[in-house]
């Protein structure tokens, strides 16, 4: 009996603890997105004010809305285009026996060990003399490579959960195997593609270093990189319009993460985590 | 060629294309740059090893080794034990269980550099949260990022703050595997949580255990992100990590350092796992 | 079928919706808003003079971010921005790496007053291979902001040298502090970033030291310098008349909104501050003085030289149109309305003579006698490298984590490894 005492006790403890320290830093950046003037806990005085939020989104200056729409312009094309060649290249992998299988799969989860700072220096030189500094295009492709272990593995765990039994079938009757994989497979494990889809699309929508090297403006310079040099009407750090910014920016991610939990468990786990 | 194998490599072609094109060719091409001396303000020439001489010679090269080494061992140690918290919490069966999880995930969700943003205002000496809550605690106002030892803490704590869901979520794969029918019998066997805990928990989920640290560990060590925004690498180049200080060469224009110190980093990378793979395999045979 | 179809038009848009051919001038500039603001209105002036239309691509406000966001296009080719502005300090770097347009032949067919600038910046720090590769927009050094009202009620002077500022900093320190508990003698920049450089530079010159000695050479390890470091340190950690954010957070804005906020007594900041301090909302109108930083007892008045200097890309695609907008920059009209809207100091030398600019400005009596004593920072192409140690070490410091003499015995020995590396003697 002691023993289950304690046990809830530890239990409340723990759930009231990781609340705390998850969402403590969340309530800190609402406070401050909405306040006046971002030292207000030494002035003793918060004035609650809208104008941060309303700055950002109107002052063309600040290039608030172009970082964000360039930012789910590229996680969104990075993330469709990413799952679905990891899908192609899973498929085959698991269902068709060739030789160097191993190699490939090793060697893919090798190359994503890279720290990206090793590929950044020349990725750059690449980028600028084919004259894709600073477009879409120098933070997509890179992103689809980046990304595309993850995807190989997290499709590679779903495709291995669907029987190829059903393959077979379906090849006996006469079809081809791109018949196969997009009238068959794909509708089956669409649950995991679309795990696949969310987090790719968490991961380029996050990333970083990549951005900051390959643009060098508002054209096509991403939120990360926007946020990070974040510079307000006022030349010192603008706290308010940061905090703002950053609200906004995680909306999208946020939602994803409430509503969308089970997937994107699902999908880190591949599958594994079943209740 | 047969049909089978025709087939395959049409599908597995774009993936090959995009990683060889967008990552195998870029680390080839470091690595070639490395060999050489290329400035944007002087000629370009073949040095071959002469930039990692000049490594091994740089004291804040090896500075910022210790740091990320450092780093990467206290914060994955930290979000290790917070992880294993975190993961037997949203394991069990509580009410708004799907609440708690997303909310386990969000730090973990949002950018990097946003949460990296949150935490510089937390620290900021003047009004930031965390000498407000100090003064009130101790009277005393702690400068975070301006000391070493200040600015180590501070870049840990957020990093594990941030790092910390996703460790979670892995561990929790692991306990779902153990069966109940274990935790059951031992609770007939008399055998108390902490028992319970360490006796067959633990041994259960080791293999995930060491999987979570090794993707951890390599991701720690090339952590650039919240150290860029919170010190920059200060105070006085004290929190420089390996992917920083090779970042600051690229800027500088001097492409073939930089480019070396990436490599470096890379092979420490390397190393380290491979150690690690030694070493657990090794432990398992002994088990 | 409509799965491929989605694939395809996808792929051709991302593909199609990289480059957009640009009919528009771009302009890289960066500072305050008020600066920006008014950028935009001279911009649209131009415009309307002239119909060839200019977007301003806005720059962050810190320098090193603000060098990062020119060199990264620059290093890569990119037509684009066509006209930007540059700090003094990078002029060498931009040059020495081939990305500036030389100016020479547009100054000879246009008759170009290049006269009518100072001679001795253009000397230093525009010319490249003997060609004419930026101009002055306008020029910057450090100065001393003092609060006139609070060395009145203390019967202080304005002080002349470092230990009478020491002193006086103390006294009126300990007087405030008894109504406001986070008023501090002097505010100064000693974050670690460009402008700590800069700091140093004062300090140490004023000691008679500095960063480059009489040969010309690089030399940071000198007892001079070495004193004035540990002055500087002491001002925290000993004297505690600096606040202990100085090392960490303290960058031009914070200082001068510190002061403005009427929480110091001194300040070292550039002219542009005094604007701001006049401005209609500043809790300290009309109670700030400017005079000279002081120096160390034998030593000598100095300020650091800052500035802005304007180019053009070698790879801009408008190259007449983009030298348009540099004379229109520097025309006497567009110089003299910076300096009146702005408080900025011409690069043009015959504004200052403007009796106008003289009745409307006080301050450019006090400027135009700091910039006579004014010291550069090494023109070098890989003075960003220097740059970084130094400010490392300092920054190290002036934080109580480093011995001033071993601090600078160590940055002596970085940069001689730099100047190994970068000198290029082949």
């Amino acid at each position: 009996m002691k023993d289950e005492i304690i046990r809830k006790g530890m239990l409340t403890a723990g759930i009231i603890f990781l609340v705390f320290f998850c969402i403590g830093p969340f309530i800190w950046m609402i406070v401050v997105s909405l306040s006046d003037s971002p030292d207000f806990l030494v002035r003793g005085q918060y004035i609650f004010t809208l104008k941060n939020f309303i700055d950002i989104l109107n002052i063309r200056n600040l290039h608030f809305l172009d970082y964000l729409r360039n930012s789910l312009f590229v996680a969104g094309l990075t993330s469709i285009f990413s799952a679905t060649i990891g899908a192609f290249a899973a498929y085959a992998i698991s269902r068709i026996d060739f030789r160097g299988k191993i190699l490939i799969l090793v060697s893919v989860l090798g190359l994503s060990m890279f720290p990206q700072i090793s590929i950044v220096g020349y990725l750059y030189k690449i980028m600028s003399s084919i004259g894709w500094i600073n477009t879409y295009n120098a933070l997509v492709f890179p992103y689809i490579a980046w990304t595309l272990p993850l995807s190989l593995w997290l499709m590679l765990s779903y495709f291995s959960q669907i029987p190829s039994e059903i393959d077979r079938a379906a090849l006996v009757d006469g079809a081809n195997r791109i018949q196969v994989f997009s009238k068959i497979i794909i509708p089956i494990g669409a649950p995991g593609f679309l795990s696949t889809v969310l987090l790719l699309f968490m991961a380029s929508f996050n990333e970083f270093l990549f951005a900051l090297m390959l643009t060098t403006d508002f054209r096509a310079r991403t939120i990360p990189v926007g946020i990070a040099l974040f510079e307000g009407l006022h030349g010192e750090i603008p706290w308010g319009y940061i905090m703002a910014a950053s609200l906004i920016s995680s909306i999208p991610v946020i939602l994803l993460a409430l509503f969308f939990q089970r997937y994107i468990i699902r999908g880190l786990t591949g599958g594994a985590v079943k209740r | 060629m047969n049909k089978e194998i025709r087939e395959a490599l049409l599908f597995i072609l774009p993936l090959m294309l995009f990683i060889l094109f967008f990552t195998l060719i870029p680390v080839i091409g470091t690595f070639f740059v490395s060999l050489y001396r290329d400035v944007t303000f002087l000629t370009r020439k073949f040095v071959f090893l002469n930039n990692y001489v000049r490594i091994f010679r740089d004291a804040q090269f090896w500075k910022s080794t210790l740091f990320t080494l450092l780093f990467t061992l206290a914060s994955v140690s930290i979000e290790m034990v917070v992880g294993m918290i975190f993961s037997l919490v949203i394991n069990e069966r509580i009410p708004l269980r799907g609440m708690v999880r997303g909310i386990a995930l969000l730090p973990w969700a949002i950018p990097s550099v946003i949460s990296a943003r949150v935490w510089q205002l937390i620290y900021r000496y003047d009004y930031g949260i965390a000498n407000y809550i100090m003064q009130h605690l101790f009277g005393v106002s702690v400068n975070w990022l301006g000391s070493y030892s200040g600015a180590f803490f501070s870049l840990v704590l957020a990093d594990v703050w941030r790092t910390t869901p996703f460790v979670a979520i892995i561990l929790l794969a692991g306990l779902q595997t153990v069966p109940e029918t274990l935790y059951k019998q031992a609770k007939i066997d008399g055998a108390n949580i902490f028992q319970r805990f360490f006796k067959i928990t633990l041994p259960s989920i080791k293999p995930i255990i060491i999987v979570a640290l090794l993707f951890r560990t390599i991701d720690a060590l090339r952590v650039f992100d919240i150290i860029y925004v919170i010190t920059g690498g200060g105070p006085g180049g004290a929190t420089n990590s390996l992917s920083l200080y090779s970042y600051r060469y690229f800027l500088l224009g001097d492409f073939g350092y930089g480019s070396a110190i990436s490599i470096m980093l890379f092979v420490f990378a390397f190393l380290i796992s491979f150690a690690y793979i030694k070493l657990s395999r090794l432990k398992e045979i002994a088990l | 079928m409509n799965r491929y179809f989605f694939l395809i038009l996808s792929f051709a848009l991302l593909l199609s919706g990289c480059r957009k051919k640009e009919s528009i001038l771009t302009f890289a500039v960066g500072g305050a808003s008020s600066e920006l603001d008014y950028w935009e209105q001279i911009i649209s002036e131009f415009e309307n003079n002239t119909k060839i239309k200019v977007k301003i691509l806005r720059q962050p406000t810190d320098t090193d971010q603000r060098r990062q966001s020119l060199a990264t296009p620059l290093k890569a080719h990119k037509r684009d921005p066509d006209v930007f502005l540059m700090d003094v300090a990078w002029v060498g770097q931009f040059s020495a790496s081939g990305w500036l347009l030389p100016l020479n032949d547009y100054i000879k067919k246009d008759n170009f007053k290049i006269n009518s600038f100072f001679k001795p910046v253009i000397d230093q720090v525009d010319i490249y291979k003997r060609r004419i590769v930026a101009l002055p927009v306008y020029l910057d050094c450090g100065l001393l902001y003092f609060r006139k009202d609070l060395l009145k009620k203390y019967g202080l002077p304005i002080p002349e040298t470092w230990g009478e500022l020491l002193k006086y900093a103390e006294d009126v320190q300990r007087e405030e502090r008894k109504k406001n508990p986070k008023f501090y003698g002097f505010v100064w920049q000693g974050g670690q970033y460009e402008g700590l450089v800069c700091t140093f530079l004062e300090f140490t010159a004023s000691n008679n030291g500095g960063i480059v000695d009489k040969n010309g050479n690089i030399s940071i390890d000198r007892k001079e310098n070495i004193d004035a470091l540990r002055f500087m340190r002491d001002l925290i950690h000993k004297y505690r008349i600096s606040p202990p954010n100085t090392y960490t957070e303290m960058k031009e804005e914070e200082v001068r909104e510190y002061f403005q906020n009427g929480n110091a007594c001194f300040e070292r900041n550039w002219p542009y501050a005094w604007q701001l301090h006049q401005g209609e909302k500043s809790p300290v109108k009309g109670k700030v003085g400017i005079a000279l930083l002081p120096r160390f007892k034998n030593g000598r008045n100095v300020a650091a030289l800052g500035g802005w200097h304007i180019g053009i890309s070698k790879f801009s695609d408008k190259k007449g149109e983009a030298w348009r907008l540099v004379k229109f920059i520097l025309s006497y009209k567009t110089q003299k309305k910076l300096a009146l809207h702005l408080g900025w100091n011409p690069g043009r030398a015959d504004i200052y003579d403007d009796p106008e600019i003289r009745e409307k400005m006080g301050q450019m009596e006090i400027l135009k006698k700091a910039l006579s004593h004014s010291v550069a920072r090494p023109a070098v192409p890989y003075y960003t490298r220097i740059s970084e140690v130094i400010q490392n070490y300092v920054n190290g410091s002036i934080s109580g984590n480093i011995n001033p003499s071993t601090a600078l015995k160590d940055a002596q020995e970085n940069i001689e490894e730099i100047l190994k590396q970068y000198e290029q003697r082949d």
